[in-house]
C-alpha cells in the first residue's frame, strides 16, 4: 500500500531470516536442530504479535482499517442485495428530498445578498394602522422627510416601477423598468459593469435623460456592444442616453415587491417635497446599531409632521422590512414547512434503515460473537458496523444528489412564477457547494442516526449464549424488540404529521378551486398592448386604436366577444379613494376606497360578470355624454345600504379633489379581484371612451365561442393587433384560467410537494411495520408452530400477529395526532377555507394510515398462519 | 486482545531500546538478529531483549530516518535485512547518549548512598 514503505510479506521474510540466523547460531553452539529452533522462537516471542505490531505501526492505520472496513462492508452488502437496495433507495429518497428543499431554502432564505453590508439595508413602505392597511407605496414628500429628518438612515434611495417600451431599433419591446434616484447604486454598493451610474444632475426633471441597461438586455438587444455607452435609445417615445450596463446577476438579485425584474433603469426621478402621490418605494441603509423597531419609532414623529403639511398623507407610518425579508416574502413560511417535511421524511427513512440494520444485526449475532471471541474489541466492531452504515448512506447520498438534480427541475416547474422571478437562484438547482456540503453533513448525520443504535446493540453480543446456540437463529432480546417497536411507532407518528399537512393542502386547494371568482375565466384569452410614443399621446388616438382592435378581433371566426380594460379582473389591484355625493366629507380615516377598473363596453359580457341592476357600458358613453360609472354589489351595499344605487353620484379622489361627478348606471356582481383569500372589495368601473382622469386601457380580453380553446386564438388575435399597428409590442399573453390560477400557485406547489413527501412517508412507514412484523414472525415460527400443534386456530394466530402490528399503529397514530395538532399551526398562513386542526382531515388521515398499517401487517400474519407445526418444530 | 498493555510497556522501554539499537549500529550495518545478539552479549546478557520487540523499534527508527535498511547477505550466506546508521541517526545517538549519561548520573547521585546502605 502506497503509504507504507514495506509490505507485510517483506517483514515476515525478515522475521523468518532472523529465526533462521538465530537457529543456526544456536546449532553452532551445539544444540540440536529442533532445540535450536524452539529456543529461537522462544527468544523472539510472539511472532504474530510482532507482525501485528509492525502492521499497526503504520501511521495511516486508521485509514487502513477504514479501507478494510469499507471492503468488508461492501462484501457484506453485496451478499444481501435486497437489503442493500432497499436501504440505499430509502436513504436516497430522503437525502434527495432534503437536498432539493435545502437548495431552495438556501437560495431564498440563506444566501447572502450581493450588497454591501446587506444586513443594514431596509425596504421602506408605509402602513396605516387605523385602517389596517400595510405595505403601501410611499410618496416623494415622505421619502425626503424621512431621509433628511429622521436621523436613522445613512442614506435612502427611492425608485418607482414603470414599463419602458423600447422602440426605434427593430421590433418594439416592452421591458419592466424603474426610475431610480442616483444614490441607489452606491447605496447598495454595486458598481456597473460598463460605464457609470446616474449623477445627481440626472435626478432632476429637466436634467439629462439617462438610462442603464441590464446585462441581459445589453446582450439580447445590443449584441453586448462595447460602444453602447453614450448611444441614444428611444424609451416610451423619448430619447435617453445609455450611460451604463449593470453586471449579470444584478437585476436578478434585485427583486421588487411584485416580482418583476427590471431590465432598464432610467433617471429623472425628480423627488419633490411637494409631491404626495404614492408611487414609490424606498431602500435605506440604517446607521450602524439602529434596529428596525428603533428606526420605525424615530420615523413616526416625522410622519406626523408630514401629515400636517400634506393632509392626504395623514395617518400613515413608515413600515420597514429588512431587504432579505422583503425578497423572501411569502415563500418563507412555505419553505420552512417544506424543510420540516423533508426532515421528517429523512427521519422516517433513517428509522426504517435502522430497523433493517437491527434485523440484520440479529441475524449476524453469530458472526459478531465469533469475532469478539477472537479478540475484536467492542469499539472495533462498532466501527466496522458504522462503516457499513457509512457505505450505505454514501451510496444513498450519491443517488440522492442525482435524484435531487431532477427534483430541482420539478421544483422549478411547480414554483409560482413570482417566486422564480424574484429568486432565479432556485433554478440553479443543487449545483452549489454549500448545498452539497449540507448534503454531505446530512449523510454523515444519517449514518449515525440509523447506524449507531444498531451497531451498539449488535456489537454487544451475549457471547456464550450466542456461541452455544451455534447456528440456530438467535432470539432477539426484549430490549431490542422494544427499540424496534419504538422506531416503528415514531415512523408512523411522523408519517401522520406529514399526511395531515398534505391533507390540509389538498383541502385548501379544493376550497380555492371551488370558490366562485365572480367571472368565468374558461373561454377568455388576455394579452397586453402598452401604447406609447408620439402617436398615442392623445387619448383619442388610444381610444381609436382600441376601438379598431376590438372590432377586428370580434370579426374573427371563433371569437364571441372582445373588450379592453386597464388591469385584469384577478390580481391587478388599483386601489383609489372616492367620494360619494351623499357623504362628501367622510370622517378622517374613513375615506371610501375601491378597486378602479377602466373598461370597454363588452367587459362584463366577455368575463360573464352578471349585471345585477341597470345597464352595462355601450358605444354612447363617449366624452360628450353624461359621465357614468358602474359599481359592484359590495360597494352598493357598503355605501348606499338599503337604497337604490342607480343614479347615485360619486367621484374619484378625496373630498378636496376636483374630479368630475359620475352617475351610477349599473350594478354588477362581485369579483374576487385579489384572489380568494382576500374576499370581496368595493369596485368601480368607468368606461374608457370617456377618458377618465387616469390610465388608458392596456389589456385586451377575448372570449372565444363555444368549444374554441382560448389558447388556439393567440396567433390570430396578435395578427389583428399588428394589422392595426405593427410597431406595438404584444406581451403577457395568457388565458384567463392561467391568470386566475396564479394566486393559488403557492398552494398548488405546497400541495404537490407535501403530497409527494407524505406519500413517501406512508410507504416507508408501512414498510417499517411490515419489516418488523415479518421479522417477528420469522423469529416466532417455532412458538407459532407449538401453538398450532396445541390447537390454536388460524384466527388466533392471525390475531396474535396483526394485534402486535395494530398496537404499534394505534400508538403511532395517537402520537402523530398530538404532534400534528402542535405543528400544523405553523401552516396557518398557507391554508384557505380549512382550519389547521380540521377534524375531517385528521380522521381521514388516521383511517388511511391505519389501513396501510393493517395491509402491512396482513402479509406477515398470513405467513404466520401458513406455519406447518411439523416443519416449525423440526426447524430448530 | 492484550496489545494495549504491551504497548504501554513498550512505550516505557522505547527510549532505551532505540538508544541501544543506535549504539549497536555504530560498528557497522547489522541485521535484526545480529543486533539482538550484540545487545545481549555486550550487556553480558543482563538486558534481555525479546527479539520480537526489536522489530517495531527498528521500524520506528527507520521511519524517523535515523537508520536505513536494505536486503543483503549475512556472513553465513543467508538473506537478511541490514540496518545502517544514517547521519541523522548518528547525531541522534550523540544527543541521546548525552541525555542518558546525564540522567544516569543524576539518578545515580540520588540513589547512590541508599544503594550502598541497602
Amino acid at each position: 500500500m502506497f503509504w507504507r514503505k514495506r509490505g507485510l510479506t517483506d517483514f515476515s521474510e525478515e522475521v523468518k531470516a532472523h529465526l533462521e540466523l538465530e537457529t543456526e547460531r544456536l546449532k553452532a553452539q551445539g544444540l540440536s536442530e529442533a532445540e535450536a529452533r524452539a529456543a529461537a522462537f522462544r527468544a523472539f516471542g510472539n511472532v504474530t504479535q510482532a507482525q501485528e505490531r509492525f502492521y499497526e505501526s503504520g501511521r495511516w492505520i486508521w485509514f487502513d482499517h477504514l479501507v478494510q472496513d469499507v471492503r468488508f462492508g461492501l462484501r457484506q452488502l453485496r451478499r444481501s442485495p435486497g437489503f442493500t437496495a432497499v436501504a440505499v433507495l430509502t436513504l436516497a429518497l430522503g437525502i434527495g428530498a432534503n437536498t432539493v428543499i435545502f437548495s431552495a431554502v438556501y437560495a431564498v432564505l440563506l444566501k447572502p445578498l450581493p450588497f454591501k453590508d446587506s444586513d443594514r439595508l431596509v425596504f421602506i413602505e408605509k402602513k396605516n394602522p387605523p385602517r389596517g392597511w400595510v405595505r403601501n407605496p410611499i410618496s416623494p414628500a415622505e421619502i425626503l422627510a424621512w431621509r433628511n429628518e429622521s436621523g436613522v438612515f445613512e442614506d435612502m434611495a427611492a425608485f418607482t416601477q414603470t414599463s419602458c417600451v423600447l422602440t426605434g431599433m427593430g421590433e418594439a419591446e416592452e421591458d419592466p423598468c424603474e426610475t431610480v434616484s442616483n444614490n441607489l447604486f452606491p447605496l447598495l454598493g454595486v458598481a456597473p459593469l460598463r460605464g457609470r451610474t446616474f449623477s445627481a444632475d440626472e435626478d432632476k426633471a429637466e436634467g439629462p435623460r439617462a438610462a442603464i441597461l441590464s446585462f441581459g438586455l445589453w446582450r439580447r438587444r445590443f449584441g453586448a456592444d462595447e460602444n453602447v455607452i453614450g448611444r441614444a435609445i428611444e424609451l416610451n417615445g423619448a430619447s435617453y442616453t445609455v450611460v451604463g450596463v449593470m453586471p449579470a446577476n444584478f437585476s436578478h438579485l434585485y427583486a421588487t415587491p411584485y416580482g418583476t425584474v427590471p431590465e432598464i433603469w432610467v433617471s429623472g426621478i425628480a423627488l419633490s417635497p411637494a409631491h404626495s402621490w404614492n408611487d414609490y418605494f424606498g431602500i435605506g441603509r440604517l446607521k450602524p446599531g439602529i434596529s428596525l423597531h428603533q428606526a420605525e419609532a424615530q420615523m413616526d414623529p416625522v410622519s406626523v409632521h408630514i401629515g400636517e403639511v400634506h393632509p392626504d398623507l395623514r395617518g400613515w407610518r413608515a413600515q420597514l422590512m429588512s431587504l432579505r425579508m422583503m425578497l423572501s416574502g411569502d415563500t418563507r413560511s412555505a419553505l420552512v414547512v417544506l424543510m420540516g417535511a423533508v426532515i421528517f421524511v429523512l427521519l422516517i427513512a433513517c428509522a426504517n434503515v435502522a430497523n433493517l440494520l437491527l434485523a440484520r444485526g440479529a441475524g449476524r449475532a453469530g458472526e459478531f460473537a465469533v469475532r469478539s471471541a477472537l479478540g475484536a474489541s467492542h469499539a472495533r466492531i462498532v466501527r466496522q458496523l458504522l462503516t457499513e452504515s457509512l457505505v450505505i448512506s454514501l451510496a444513498g447520498g450519491v443517488l440522492g444528489v442525482w435524484l435531487a438534480s431532477w427534483g430541482c427541475k420539478g421544483l422549478v416547474a411547480l414554483a409560482p412564477p413570482s417566486m422564480l422571478k424574484s429568486e432565479p437562484g432556485l433554478a440553479g438547482g443543487a449545483a452549489d457547494l454549500r448545498v452539497l456540503a449540507f448534503t454531505l453533513i446530512t449523510m454523515l448525520a444519517t449514518t449515525f442516526l440509523f447506524g449507531l443504535a444498531p451497531a451498539l446493540q449488535s456489537a454487544r453480543p451475549h457471547l456464550t449464549e450466542t456461541l452455544k446456540e451455534a447456528g440456530r437463529s438467535s432470539l432477539q432480546s426484549p430490549r431490542s424488540r422494544r427499540f424496534r417497536s419504538a422506531l416503528v411507532v415514531s415512523e408512523i407518528a411522523l408519517a401522520m404529521v406529514l399526511l395531515v399537512g398534505a391533507g390540509l393542502m389538498v383541502r385548501t386547494l379544493a376550497q380555492l378551486s371551488r370558490v366562485n371568482l365572480g367571472i368565468n375565466p374558461a373561454p377568455v384569452l388576455t394579452l397586453r398592448v402598452p401604447l406609447s410614443g408620439e402617436r398615442y399621446k392623445q387619448p383619442q388616438a388610444q381610444a381609436e386604436f382600441w376601438r379598431r382592435v376590438v372590432t377586428s378581433v370580434e370579426a374573427l371566426p371563433g371569437v364571441e366577444s372582445a373588450s379592453v380594460a386597464r388591469g385584469l379582473p384577478i390580481g391587478d389591484w388599483a386601489g383609489q379613494f372616492f367620494t360619494t355625493y351623499d357623504q362628501p366629507n367622510p370622517p378622517a380615516g374613513q375615506v371610501p376606497d375601491a378597486n378602479y377598473v377602466v373598461a370597454g363596453p363588452g367587459y362584463f359580457g366577455a368575463l360573464q360578470i352578471p349585471l345585477v341592476r341597470g345597464r352595462s357600458f355601450n358605444e354612447h358613453d363617449t366624452q360628450s355624454a353624461t359621465r357614468v360609472v358602474i359599481v359592484n354589489e359590495q360597494l352598493a351595499r357598503m355605501y348606499w345600504p338599503g337604497k337604490d344605487p342607480l343614479g347615485k353620484q360619486l367621484r374619484m379622489g378625496t373630498a378636496t379633489g376636483r374630479a368630475p361627478w359620475l352617475s351610477v348606471v349599473g350594478v354588477v356582481g362581485n369579483v374576487l379581484s385579489q384572489g380568494p383569500e382576500w374576499g370581496f372589495h368595493a369596485e368601480v368601473y368607468v368606461p374608457y371612451q370617456q377618458f377618465p382622469w387616469v390610465l388608458s386601457p392596456e389589456h385586451l380580453l377575448v372570449r372565444t365561442a363555444g368549444a374554441v380553446k382560448p389558447a388556439s386564438m393567440i396567433h390570430a388575435v396578435v395578427q389583428e393587433v399588428h394589422r392595426v399597428d405593427k410597431d406595438l409590442p404584444v406581451t403577457d399573453i395568457r388565458t384567463m384560467e392561467q391568470v386566475a390560477r396564479e394566486p393559488m400557485a403557492q398552494q398548488r406547489m405546497m400541495m404537490a410537494l407535501l403530497g409527494a413527501f407524505a406519500g413517501l412517508a406512508l410507504v416507508l412507514s408501512a414498510l417499517g411495520i411490515y419489516s418488523v412484523l415479518s421479522y417477528t414472525v420469522a423469529q416466532r415460527t417455532r412458538e407459532i408452530g407449538v401453538r398450532v400443534a396445541l390447537g390454536a386456530q388460524r384466527g388466533n394466530v392471525l390475531r396474535l400477529v396483526v394485534g402486535g402490528g395494530v398496537r404499534l399503529a394505534v400508538l403511532g397514530i395517537a402520537m402523530g395526532m398530538a404532534a400534528a395538532l402542535a405543528l400544523t399551526r405553523l401552516m396557518t398562513d398557507l391554508l384557505y377555507g380549512v382550519r389547521a386542526t380540521d377534524p375531517l382531515i385528521f380522521s381521514a388521515v388516521s383511517i388511511v394510515l391505519g389501513t396501510a398499517s393493517l395491509l402491512a401487517c396482513y402479509i406477515p400474519a398470513r405467513r404466520a398462519t401458513m406455519v406447518d407445526p411439523m416443519v416449525a418444530l423440526r426447524y430448530e | 486482545m492484550s496489545t494495549r498493555e504491551q504497548k504501554r510497556r513498550l512505550e516505557l522501554l522505547q527510549g532505551t531500546l532505540d538508544l541501544l539499537i543506535l549504539r549497536t549500529l555504530i560498528f557497522g550495518p547489522q541485521h535484526g538478529q545480529g543486533i539482538a545478539r550484540a545487545i545481549g552479549q555486550t550487556s553480558d546478557e543482563e538486558l534481555l531483549v525479546e527479539h520480537g520487540a526489536l522489530y517495531p523499534a527498528l521500524q520506528r527508527l527507520e521511519a524517523r530516518g535515523w537508520i536505513a535498511a536494505k536486503w543483503g547477505t549475512s556472513e553465513n550466506n543467508r538473506k537478511a535485512r541490514f540496518y545502517a546508521l544514517t547521519a541523522a541517526g548518528r547525531k541522534q545517538l550523540v544527543r541521546e547518549t548525552t541525555k542518558w549519561r546525564r540522567l544516569a548520573t543524576a539518578i545515580g547521585r540520588i540513589l547512590g548512598p541508599e544503594a550502598e546502605e541497602g
